[in-house]
C-alpha cells in the first residue's frame, strides 16, 4: 500500500542513488516505504567530523518535488525557502555533507552550540571531535 | 489540517509525524484548549510529552487546568501513546489510582488509528469531560496530583 503509486521521478532518483552513490554518501529506501531512506553521510576529511559516520532519516513528503525531502531538524535554506523542485535528494545530501565541512553558526539549531562555536572555535571543534569519537564511529 | 494524510498511500514514518506534532504543538493549537509539548529535547525518539486540558464549560471541570503525560514508544504511531493523567481527575475513563486513562473504557484508544495524534487524544479527552456520564461527578481538589 505504502509503495503503490510511486512517483516515477522518486523512482528514477532512487535508482540513480543506489547505482552512482555520491562519495561518503549511501541512501537506501526501506523495503515497506520507498519515501522513507535510511541514509548514511561520512564526515568529511579535515574536518571535526572526519572518521564519524552519521545516520540520518530522509522522507518524502506526498507534495515531494514540490515540498523538499524532511530530514529531522537541521537548518539548511534549502530545505527550507530555498527549496526548488531541480533540487534533488542527491543534493541536498552533498549539502549537508558540505554543512560538516563548513557549520554555520549563524544559522543553528542550537542556540547554545552555536555560542560556543563563535566564542572558543578551538574549543567547540575539539568538542565535536570528542562528540565524532564518542557518538558517531559505532566502536 | 490532518497529520497523518488519511485516505492517500503515503505513510508519515514515526519520527517524522512526531516532528510535525511537534511544530503543530509548538505553533499553538485553535484556541489553546488543549495544548501539548515535549519533554526533554534531547531525546532523540521524543517519546515523552505533557499535555493540558483546561476543563470544558458547563461542566464541574470548568476553569480548571489538567496535565497529563503521553508516551509515544517506538511502535507509535502504529499503536497509541499511553495516557496518564498527572492532575488529580474523576473520570469514568481514568484509573482512580494511576491516573491512567483506560484504553478500554476510552474509545479512541482501543480503536486506535494511525491517523489519530496527541491532539485528537485530548481533544476527545476534554469532550469526554463535559459528557453526561462525567460533567457532573465530584472531583479532588485542585491542584492535586496521581
Amino acid at each position: 500500500m505504502a509503495n503503490s503509486n510511486l512517483p516515477r521521478r522518486i523512482i528514477k532518483e532512487t535508482q540513480r542513488l543506489l547505482s552512482e552513490p555520491a562519495p561518503g554518501i549511501s541512501a537506501s529506501p526501506s523495503e515497506e516505504n520507498m519515501r522513507y531512506f535510511n541514509v548514511m553521510v561520512l564526515g568529511p576529511s579535515q574536518s571535526p567530523y572526519e572518521g564519524g559516520v552519521f545516520k540520518l532519516e530522509l522522507f518524502l513528503p506526498e507534495e515531494y518535488p514540490m515540498a523538499p525531502p524532511k530530514l529531522g531538524r537541521i537548518c539548511l535554506d534549502i530545505l527550507k525557502d530555498k527549496w526548488s523542485p531541480a533540487l534533488q535528494i542527491r543534493t541536498v545530501l552533498l549539502s549537508i555533507q558540505a554543512l560538516l565541512s563548513a557549520p554555520n553558526p549563524d544559522d543553528p539549531l542550537s542556540e547554545n552550540v552555536a555560542k560556543h562555536w563563535k566564542s572558543n572555535e578551538v574549543e567547540a571543534v575539539e568538542t565535536a571531535k570528542e562528540w565524532t569519537r564518542l557518538y558517531a564511529t559505532g566502536a | 489540517m490532518t497529520i497523518g494524510s488519511a485516505g492517500s498511500s503515503v505513510v508519515v514514518p514515526r519520527n517524522f509525524r512526531l516532528l510535525e506534532e511537534l511544530e503543530r504543538g509548538e505553533k499553538g493549537i485553535g484556541d489553546g484548549s488543549v495544548s501539548y509539548g515535549m519533554d526533554d529535547s534531547d531525546d532523540i525518539y521524543m517519546r515523552s510529552w505533557t499535555g493540558t486540558i483546561i476543563g470544558p464549560h458547563n461542566s464541574v471541570h470548568e476553569g480548571r487546568i489538567y496535565q497529563l503525560k503521553l508516551f509515544c514508544d517506538k511502535d507509535y504511531p502504529e499503536k497509541p501513546p499511553t495516557v496518564r493523567f498527572h492532575t488529580r481527575v474523576n473520570m469514568t475513563c481514568v484509573n482512580p489510582e494511576s491516573g491512567m486513562v483506560e484504553p478500554k473504557k476510552f474509545g479512541m484508544l482501543v480503536n486506535w488509528q494511525r491517523e489519530y495524534t496527541m491532539e485528537d487524544i485530548l481533544t476527545q479527552l476534554r469532550k469526554e469531560m463535559a459528557a453526561p456520564h462525567n460533567r457532573k461527578l465530584v472531583q479532588p481538589p485542585e491542584g492535586t496530583y496521581f
